[in-house]
């Protein structure tokens, strides 16, 4: 027992990575590529975010740990119909305003709460979004999550979708926009789970704590 | 004169504080779940919560900038926070206040990410003891930060003046009370020194005006530490371990039993009694 308490607290301990706040000096611009969320001022690299710092001799990246979904073309996000209108339906798809489809670039009409994906087309100067692809999910939940989160939620080479498939058995989509589809299996584990990668994402080692994480639970509930 | 000797000797104040030395401030990022960016402020008696949400759409439109965004400041105090009671409708100088706030926050906060636009703050004071805006402000700026919108900086707000015609730092009530006394709120952005917010409240030479100014700069980088640490705190390990989701549903299940435990037990009590 005393084991696995220390295994447990040794996960939490690893942070692998410094974490910025807003306005901290990250050095002097030289040859560095700069990444995202770091800004320039007299010669000066700056953090705008609160977020974790990634650094290699050649470039520079601030990941956010808090934030809205910031939009890029080809993401996959998923939606809900928030209205209707007459040429065309209103998603909900997490942004700042709704975004629009219109009616011809669906093949059957879509009803109110209905649950879509789709892909971004294109992101215009005041961050309205314009989807493609659309397509319709049958039954399943909705489940928010932070948008900033979702590629912790993918993992490498998407080995955290899969630990989190097999781990639940459950049928689900990411979005980008941080909501995620859901059907089938044992969705209560896997809001669990993905609570849970929430929660730790700034910390290495992720995958596999959420593999003993999601073990330990079927255990549990075996026991129970 | 006796006022004098009460209020400021040997160099210390009333309270045991040196010119240049603030009342005690302790912060707390994050502590509405329900908002975006949250922060809890105490400093001395002064007691605020901030709240933020958006950047989200325009409401009402008409108010809506298609080159940038813009932050809606609400500042309020409780009813409970003074010792008159408050009325609860806003008033002249929470409208002021707001407005100024939000000017403050707009300089550090890049709004030109997010075009159309609308950030919300809101910030209630519960408890007031002079200085409630700049607590207002500070608690503002790490609820922004907690919430993840691009800044230039933090703001790190801080009033400065002088009583007596002696220069100090964040005054209570009964200083600023004081005749002739002198209230300067005052806001910075630390790394580049900017003054966001600067309002003068009495009389005050170009020499005396130049020290305060130092004396708020000072202080500030003391605020700015203490907001970063704030930040930061929030994701250290322990506190990472303390709200972990499903111990935090261990200790309710738990709580919940143990309740279910007494009132069953309280229940029984009752009948044998009875």
């Amino acid at each position: 027992m005393e084991e696995s308490n220390n295994k447990n607290n040794n996960h939490v301990e690893e942070t692998s990575k410094k974490i910025v706040v807003p306005g901290e000096f990250l050095g002097q611009t030289g040859k560095k590529r700069i990444g995202s969320h770091v800004f320039i001022k007299d010669n000066g690299m700056y953090s705008d975010v609160l977020g974790l710092l990634s650094e290699a001799d050649d470039w520079i990246n601030i990941v956010p740990l808090e934030g809205k979904y910031d939009a890029r073309r080809d993401d996959i996000v998923i939606g809900v119909v928030a209205s209707e209108r007459f040429a065309g339906y209103d998603i909900n798809i997490n942004g700042f305003y709704p975004s629009f489809i219109p009616k011809s670039a669906l093949r059957n009409p879509l009803r109110l709460g209905d649950i879509v994906s789709g892909i971004v087309d294109s992101v215009n100067e005041v961050n309205e979004i314009s989807l493609t692809n659309i397509r319709t999910f049958f039954d399943g939940e909705i489940i928010h999550v932070s948008p900033v989160k979702v590629p912790r939620m993918i993992g490498k080479n998407n080995s955290m979708l899969n630990v989190l498939k097999q781990g639940t058995l459950c049928q689900f989509v990411v979005g980008r926009n941080g909501m995620v589809w859901a059907k089938g299996g044992n969705i209560d584990l896997l809001v669990k789970a993905l609570r849970k990668i929430e929660h730790e994402s700034h910390l290495s080692n992720l995958t596999n704590n959420i593999n003993e994480f999601l073990e330990e639970e079927k255990k549990k509930g075996e026991l129970k | 004169m006796s006022e004098e000797t009460n209020l400021i000797e040997k160099g210390k104040r009333f309270d045991g504080r040196s010119l240049k030395e603030l009342r005690p401030l302790t912060i707390k990022a994050h502590v509405l779940p329900r908002a975006e960016g949250s922060c809890y402020l105490e400093w001395g008696q002064n007691k605020a919560i901030a709240g933020v949400y958006g950047p989200k759409e325009t409401i009402p439109k008409h108010f809506a900038d298609p080159l940038k965004g813009i932050i809606k400041f609400n500042y309020r105090m409780a009813g409970f926070s003074v010792s008159d009671r408050k009325s609860p409708k806003p008033g002249r100088r929470e409208v002021e206040i707001s407005k100024v706030c939000g000017e403050a926050l707009a300089r550090a906060v890049f709004l030109e990410k997010y075009p159309n636009t609308m950030i919300e703050v809101f910030v209630e004071i519960l408890d007031s003891d002079a200085g409630s805006r700049v607590a207002a402000l500070t608690a503002a700026a790490v609820a922004l930060a907690d919430a993840g919108i691009p800044m230039r900086d933090l703001v790190s707000a801080v009033a400065v003046g002088e009583i007596f015609k002696t220069p100090v730092v964040d005054m209570t009530k009964v200083e600023e009370d004081v005749e002739d006394a002198v209230d300067m709120p005052f806001a910075v952005l630390p790394n580049s020194k900017e003054i966001v917010l600067l309002q003068l409240d009495g009389l005050i030479s170009l020499n005396d005006f130049k020290q305060a100014i130092k004396n708020g700069l000072e202080a500030s980088e003391k605020i700015h530490e203490i907001q970063k640490n704030a930040l930061l705190e929030r994701y250290s390990p322990e506190s990472v371990k303390e709200t972990e989701p499903a111990e935090k549903e261990e200790k309710e299940e738990k709580q919940k039993k143990e309740t279910k435990k007494k009132k069953t037990s309280k229940e029984k009590e009752g009948e044998l009694n009875e």
